[in-house]
């Protein structure tokens, strides 16, 4: 069978977005892929998939699966065919996503300092104060340049007319970047001729972007401050991005043990006695930081960091409480922050969401239960979801009940029928729903995002849900540069 | 450097080390398995040394070759088996992915697959056993290249070979003293050469014995070649000399409190070996000799873990 075939048998799902084919035509963007796999027979593809893996498994690009005492080593699902998007919607996305980040790092300096956009009612005292993740042990701490987030991995969906909406923000410690660079390495591999015919921008500039605008943290002058990157340790899954990241920028990766903090600045302990460090690029999650300000039990923190992080005696990449914005109810309120603080009409839309604690909007989510996804506010990674079309009867029951006894906890968005692309699954090419998440980096300097994102794909037929804990896969995403389209 | 770092390569190295001599000493013992005839001891060293069995399981075990491979190289139940060393210094290495060439994780990595592929078990159990043997001395082998290609002569790289030459020392002790052991530490006798063939081939050393000694007191020449050849890279004075030069450079780029002490531990160990010749073992007695040797090692081990390692 050529590639040929598998296009023509390639099915298009009526009211679903098909990123690489409309009703009947291959899109512009994607005409050069289809050229190249029409040349090929299954067997190469099948060929150049079974490279892939071989490809990162031998780099160790794994997570490890414990069962009978026996670590079993897997790798993340990676689909040979690249996502595609173009250089026109690639700017919309870029500008949508730099003016929400803009709008969200001012919300958290003001939020943690003077909170104006309570005070003039914009946003309601009541769902800040009962934001689990709004901290108040860091109120008034200044950051470097204003900047709490330095890195967001922000959420993007494709709904059934094309339109792209922003599904979540997610500011605290996101990860994935280091699948978006590896996945275009593997691709590199397996379709050389492809990605230099293509005009695919460049994405591996990230690594050093991130280490410039980490450097610039510093809080002391010198020429080369002390950056290192914080890792929860070898069990943690992502570990390996983590190690891929310290490499990619040449700094020590840390645990929790290797640091010490000494008269309220944080060195570590090297062979050679302690060193002081300046900037910390955190993996670790908030309550995990300090034992003796969040959680006493953790032991993958530093005793005493944040007394050193007040005092502006070491920088912390991402700010702590940055929870706050990404929280899924505060989520509804962006727009407003967008017009409240830039005065600006938001580029890229919310996907509408209801609030579980407004009785009305609560009612109107429980008669329409089948056409709803219900999110914990809190909750991230596909945990805490109810797909209100595939759940039974009893699972929804459930969800009611839990909702009425907190319904502060919860959102209910309407199902929104994912994006989907072409995916080389059991010897033929399948439409699989997918997201993207771009990687934004804030700096001294302005926000970049690296053209590019992380595809995730989710593999079972029909399902929405992406996320890798969930069965999920990923894509190579290319933004390519066309001639003026027809 | 982060002394959890310097620990780590110390110990994946140590690991590595030991992985490499086990899979000589078993490639050898079992080729001289085939020789039913020779002495009967064939497996008998391997499993003394690298297993915690008793004489008696060590001797219902030992006439069986799958069972002994088996045993030796993929049963977990085994703490010093091929495996589990493997996966501890795939462990270590994981921890400072960072700080080793991206070649050198690749290739402990590989390694590490090779020994969990699912089919590795079946493959010793038939006539594949010597390919798959050598597949995995032969990525050992390569670890070895790597990291000396790769490997920038820094820090890690001390501590690296620290690590290395510590561990070689423990396996020439480890391994002369069982092949000793079988005969009664007797400098006098004249044992055949076919039985040293079982110690020299696990240390890569059995060609360089034939040209260097050309009498028949191989009983002595055997001694003289693994304590005290300076050009014999498996010899106890070779790996004490080399662990010597890298714990000086280790000490002159960390000259913290504890640096002299260990100094001085470690030459006195080194003197030991070094104004010694096979009179004065002979005098001392060879099991006494390798016992203090291999409780020096164990004790500078100790103390280097306290001086640069300690951070938790």
């Amino acid at each position: 069978m050529t590639g040929d075939i598998l296009f023509q048998q390639y099915p298009v799902v009526p009211h679903i977005w098909d990123e690489m084919k409309n009703a009947e035509h291959i899109r512009q963007q994607y005409h050069t892929i289809y050229d190249a796999v029409s040349n090929l027979n299954l067997q190469d593809l099948q060929q150049k998939d079974k490279l892939a893996s071989e490809l990162f498994m031998s780099q160790g690009i794994t997570f490890t699966v414990y069962s009978n005492d026996e670590g079993i080593e897997r790798i993340f699902p990676f689909d040979i065919i690249p996502r595609i998007i173009t250089s026109a919607e690639w700017n919309h996305i870029e500008t949508g996503i730099k003016q929400r980040l803009k709008a969200l790092n001012l919300f958290l300096k003001d939020i943690y300092n003077e909170q104006q956009i309570v005070k003039d009612n914009i946003i309601p005292a009541a769902l800040i104060a009962s934001c689990p993740h709004f901290t108040r042990e860091v109120f008034g701490i200044e950051v470097p340049y204003d900047i709490y987030v330095h890195i967001a991995g922000i959420d993007l969906i494709r709904g059934d007319n094309g339109t792209f909406y922003i599904l979540e923000d997610n500011l605290r410690t996101p990860s994935g970047v280091s699948y978006m660079l590896e996945n275009r390495e593997v691709t590199k591999r397996i379709f050389p001729d492809l990605l230099a015919n293509s005009n695919v921008r460049m994405i591996n500039n990230y690594p050093l972007i991130l280490h410039d605008n980490l450097m610039a943290l510093s809080p002391r002058q010198n020429e080369n401050p002390v950056v290192v990157l914080l890792t929860p340790g070898v069990f943690n899954s992502a570990y390996f991005e983590h190690t891929f990241l310290a490499r990619q920028m040449g700094i020590p990766l840390v645990e929790g043990r290797d640091l010490v903090v000494d008269n309220q600045k944080v060195y570590m302990k090297t062979t050679a006695g302690l060193n002081q460090v300046d900037v910390i690029y955190r993996r670790v999650d908030d309550e995990f930081l300090d034992p003796l300000v969040f959680r006493p039990e953790s032991a993958l923190g530093v005793p005493g960091l944040i007394s050193a992080y007040r005092k502006g005696n070491v920088a912390i990449a991402n700010a702590l409480g940055n929870g706050v914005a990404d929280d899924k109810a505060v989520y509804t309120y962006v727009p407003d922050m967008i017009k409240y603080y830039l005065n600006e009409e938001p580029v890229l839309s919310n996907v509408p969401t209801y609030q579980l604690k407004n009785e009305d909007e609560r009612q109107y989510v429980f008669e329409n239960m089948g056409k709803m996804v219900i999110k914990e506010t809190n909750q991230s990674g596909g945990y805490g979801m109810v797909m209100g079309n595939s759940a039974s009867q009893e699972v929804l029951d459930k969800a009611k009940v839990a909702i009425l006894a907190n319904p502060r906890n919860f959102i209910a968005q309407p199902i929104i029928q994912l994006s989907t692309v072409p995916c080389l699954l059991d010897g033929k090419l399948q439409p699989r729903h997918v997201d993207l998440r771009p990687y934004a980096l804030c700096g001294p300097n302005g926000i970049e995002i690296v053209p590019g994102g992380l595809t995730r794909v989710a593999l079972r037929e029909g399902s929405l849900v992406v996320n890798s804990s969930q069965g999920g896969g990923s894509k190579d995403t290319w933004v390519i540069d066309m001639p003026a389209t027809t | 450097m982060l002394s959890r770092i310097a620990d780590s390569l110390f110990w994946l190295h140590r690991y590595m080390e030991r992985a490499d001599g086990m899979l000589r000493l078993i490639k050898t013992s079992y080729i001289l398995s085939f020789d039913k005839v020779a002495s009967g001891i064939t497996w008998e060293p391997a499993l003394k040394i690298f297993t915690s069995l008793s004489s008696e399981e060590i001797e219902t075990l030992k006439r069986n070759d799958t069972a002994v491979l088996q045993y030796l190289i993929t049963d977990t139940k085994n703490l010093n088996s091929l495996k589990v060393i493997v996966t501890r210094a795939r462990e270590n290495a994981r921890g400072v992915q960072d700080q080793i060439t991206k070649e050198v994780w690749e290739q402990v990595n590989q390694l590490y697959h090779m020994i969990n592929h699912s089919s590795l078990s079946e493959k010793l159990s038939g006539p594949d056993a010597i390919v798959m043997i050598d597949a995995l001395i032969s990525s050992s082998d390569q670890l070895c290249g790597i990291t000396d290609s790769t490997m920038p002569r820094g820090q890690g790289w001390n501590y690296m070979n620290l690590g290395k030459f510590t561990e070689r020392c423990l396996s020439t002790v480890e391994f002369t003293n069982t092949f000793f052991k079988l005969v009664d530490y007797d400098f006098t006798k004249e044992e055949d050469i076919l039985f040293w063939r079982g110690l020299l081939l696990a240390l890569s050393g059995y060609e360089l014995h034939l040209k260097n000694y050309s009498n028949q007191n191989h009983n002595c020449n055997v001694a003289q070649q693994v304590l005290f050849d300076k050009n014999f890279p498996r010899s106890l004075y070779y790996s004490l000399e080399r662990a010597n030069k890298y714990l000086c450079d280790v000490t002159e780029s960390n000259p913290i409190d504890g640096t002299p002490h260990i100094c001085r531990s470690f030459g006195r160990l080194h003197s030991y070996v070094k104004f010694s010749d096979l009179a004065i073992v002979a005098e001392t007695g060879l099991e006494t000799f390798l016992m203090n040797i291999r409780k020096e090692l164990n004790e500078f081990s100790r103390m280097l873990g306290q001086t640069y390692f300690s951070y938790s």
